[in-house]
């Protein structure tokens, strides 16, 4: 029984750490959200093939998952989770998008796509739609044809909510840090405001949650690929958590903060929207919670 | 990554389990006193097969058991329903400190009757005016030749009535500032000076007490981790409390979340929209709970974020109760559970003042 990550988890995990913080600080995160029009380059997809990443998937889910997280912490726009949940359908070679209820992330520039039951889809008319996040781009896909791709369906559902569940834990964790470091440099009536009890406490709260999230997610993760019979249920518990963590944290650290976090030059409304993202894609919270009840009631 | 029991863990598990099926004296009885020499009995039974100390070093009786088996014990006696121990502050947080701060004479002298439940402990900390303040406290110990008379006031004494020793915290230097002037006595309750009066709480019972010192006599070698160095023992104690108590009540949350499912299957409610997504939530809250608790597992002392696991816990606790208010109001059990929930959250240092020490000394934000 050890919740430590591996050397080489470890490994993966600082070396993308290291390459997001330099490839993607906030001021480049703010300019492919605003001002290019797929949100990334392909420079960077090409930088993002050369690393393996897009194959990540076949280390295992928590390989996945400690991935997932790093991009959720960097914030960074790029395709490659939905690569990913592609890929976990069934459908790979190049990049991809996973049409749900008629919306797929990435799909305007995707090389295939999949959708919810596993099927390839060819010939569909796919629209830009709007996003709350501007670090990922919405189209809306119709029409076309569906050729089941003959995947473990089931499996692939749980791990696509299991890697949207680690991005919102790295979008929680990162807020915390800003809201932390803001707390210990802003002066109100002559101290810092980390030093006042309601800020402090709702910084502590904010811990709790993120490191709360962190816990299932890895949880889910490695009963994916070690424990299946438990999958159902702890991936249920790990969206349904970290859902509610990827938004709640971003909005108390918005409130830490205060004006200057409402402002569109600070950066934190970039997290507060993906986090709110995150929480309506793959199964609302509330949609989780219902499968844990149907799974014990 | 390995979430699962390694093949040693599960030999232990199985060898818990069977020993436990093979030796489980039955239902706790109802009366207060008979289920304390109850739970003494078992507890020497438990210190036989060398398991009333799991955690504590070979070398003073212990079992020298990491921190995982000592979780899976405890998940197996949440399991089969087995009594509480009767020392189970001495167990989790008098011999844990006196095996950290102790002189090598006060650990033969304490420990092995620890274990054996022969002496039991107690802890005299909080008092009527410093409670979340604990460095405030009044209790004053004064030299005299090769003793200290100890005068004051302790409150919250959990088995105060059946205690041998008492984990005492008093002031010894009036001069030096709050934190610094305190010392940690091992103060024996059977004397004069010690009167012992319970609490009455809001279930109707009496699970605390009242402690009246008046003159009580301690000899200079019961202090434990030298004189006027009782705050970071004191802080010893507590970070023991909330670590390792903390574990244990975790997986209590386990068996009474399963107890709250069958009743909300047994009233009908099972289908209501409102108590499934209520349910689905204090589910997950209460995994977060549990995997939180063993992910702290690898850290080799308790720190400040047992903190944190000790305020999640008190809060999952009382949301459980709360939901079990709204499933089955009537049942006397839950009744009982829900108001004794209401102390969860200030038993053990209050959550006030646990998310004081994450957000300074897991999170580094400045003092209050």
């Amino acid at each position: 029984m050890n919740f430590d990550l591996s050397d080489e988890q470890r490994t993966i995990k600082s070396t993308a750490r290291e390459f997001l913080a330099a490839r993607y600080p906030l001021a480049e995160v703010r300019r492919l959200a605003l001002e290019e029009e797929r949100a990334f380059t392909d420079a960077q997809w090409d930088e993002i093939v050369s690393l393996g990443w897009p194959d990540i998937t076949e280390l295992g889910t928590v390989e996945l998952v400690v991935l997932a997280e790093e991009l959720g912490y960097a914030l960074a726009p790029t395709p490659l989770p939905s690569t990913w949940a592609a890929g976990l359908f069934g459908a790979s070679g190049g990049r991809g998008a996973l049409v749900v209820d008629g919306v797929a992330a990435d799909a305007g520039y995707a090389d295939v796509l999949v959708d919810w039951d596993g099927a390839r889809v060819d010939g569909a008319d796919v629209e830009p739609a709007t996003s709350l996040d501007p670090t990922r781009r919405l189209f809306r896909v119709t029409g076309g044809t569906r050729e089941p791709l003959g995947g473990d369906v089931e499996r692939a559902r749980l791990q696509v909510a299991v890697m949207n569940a680690a991005d919102s834990v790295g979008v929680a964790e990162r807020a915390l840090e800003m809201a932390v470091a803001y707390a210990k440099e802003r002066k109100q009536f002559g101290r810092a405001i980390g030093s006042y009890q309601a800020v402090s406490h709702a910084c502590a709260q904010m811990l709790l949650e993120v490191e709360g999230a962190r816990s299932a997610v890895y949880w889910a993760a490695w009963a994916l690929d070690h424990e299946p019979e438990t999958a159902p249920l702890a991936t249920a518990c790990a969206k349904a958590y970290a859902s509610d963590a990827g938004r709640r944290v971003p909005r108390a650290a918005l409130q830490v903060h205060g004006g200057i976090g409402f402002t569109w030059e600070h950066d934190l409304h970039f997290f507060l929207k993906r986090g709110e993202a995150n929480a309506h894609t793959y199964g609302e919270a509330s949609e989780h919670r219902e499968r844990i009840a149907a799974l014990n009631l | 990554m390995d979430l699962s029991l390694s093949p040693a863990e599960r030999e232990f598990r199985d060898a818990v389990r069977s020993w436990i099926e093979a030796n489980h004296p039955g239902r706790e009885p109802d009366s207060d006193a008979e289920v304390f020499e109850f739970r003494r009995a078992w507890q020497r039974a438990l210190n036989e097969r060398g398991w009333a100390g799991l955690s504590w070093p070979t070398e003073y009786g212990g079992a020298g058991a990491t921190q995982v088996e000592q979780a899976i014990f405890f998940e197996e006696v949440a399991r089969a329903g087995a009594p509480s121990l009767a020392n189970v502050l001495g167990l989790a947080m008098g011999g844990p400190t006196v095996i950290a701060h102790g002189t090598e004479e006060q650990k033969q002298r304490y420990l092995p009757p620890i274990l054996s439940a022969d002496e039991i402990w107690c802890q005299g900390f909080s008092e009527p005016e410093s409670g979340s303040d604990l460095a405030s406290l009044k209790t004053r110990a004064v030299r005299e030749g090769d003793e200290w008379v100890v005068t004051g006031q302790k409150v919250w004494t959990t088995y105060a009535h059946e205690a041998k020793w008492c984990m005492l915290v008093a002031r010894t230097d009036q001069d030096a500032p709050k934190h610094r002037g305190l010392t940690y006595f091992l103060m024996d309750m059977e004397q004069d000076g010690v009167e012992v009066r319970p609490l009455v709480q809001i279930t109707g019972e009496a699970e605390f007490n009242e402690l009246f010192i008046e003159g009580a006599r301690i000899p200079h070698e019961n202090i434990v981790g030298g004189e006027g160095n009782g705050w970071p023992v004191a802080i010893t104690t507590l970070m023991h409390e909330r670590a390792g108590l903390a574990f244990a009540l975790q997986v209590r949350v386990q068996v009474a979340l399963r107890e709250l499912r069958e009743d909300i299957q047994a009233a009908g409610v099972a289908d209501d929209p409102l108590i499934r997504q209520r349910f689905g939530r204090l589910y997950a809250e209460a995994q977060v709970l549990r995997l939180t608790a063993y992910r702290g597992l690898t850290r080799a002392t308790p720190g400040p974020e047992g903190s944190l696991g000790k305020w999640h816990w008190a809060e999952v606790n009382q949301s459980l109760t709360e939901l079990a208010m709204d499933v089955v109001p009537d049942d006397p059990r839950w009744q009982y559970r829900f108001l004794r929930a209401r102390a969860n959250s200030i038993e053990g240092g209050t959550t006030e003042i646990l998310k004081n020490i994450v957000a300074e000394r897991v999170l580094g934000l400045p003092r209050a």
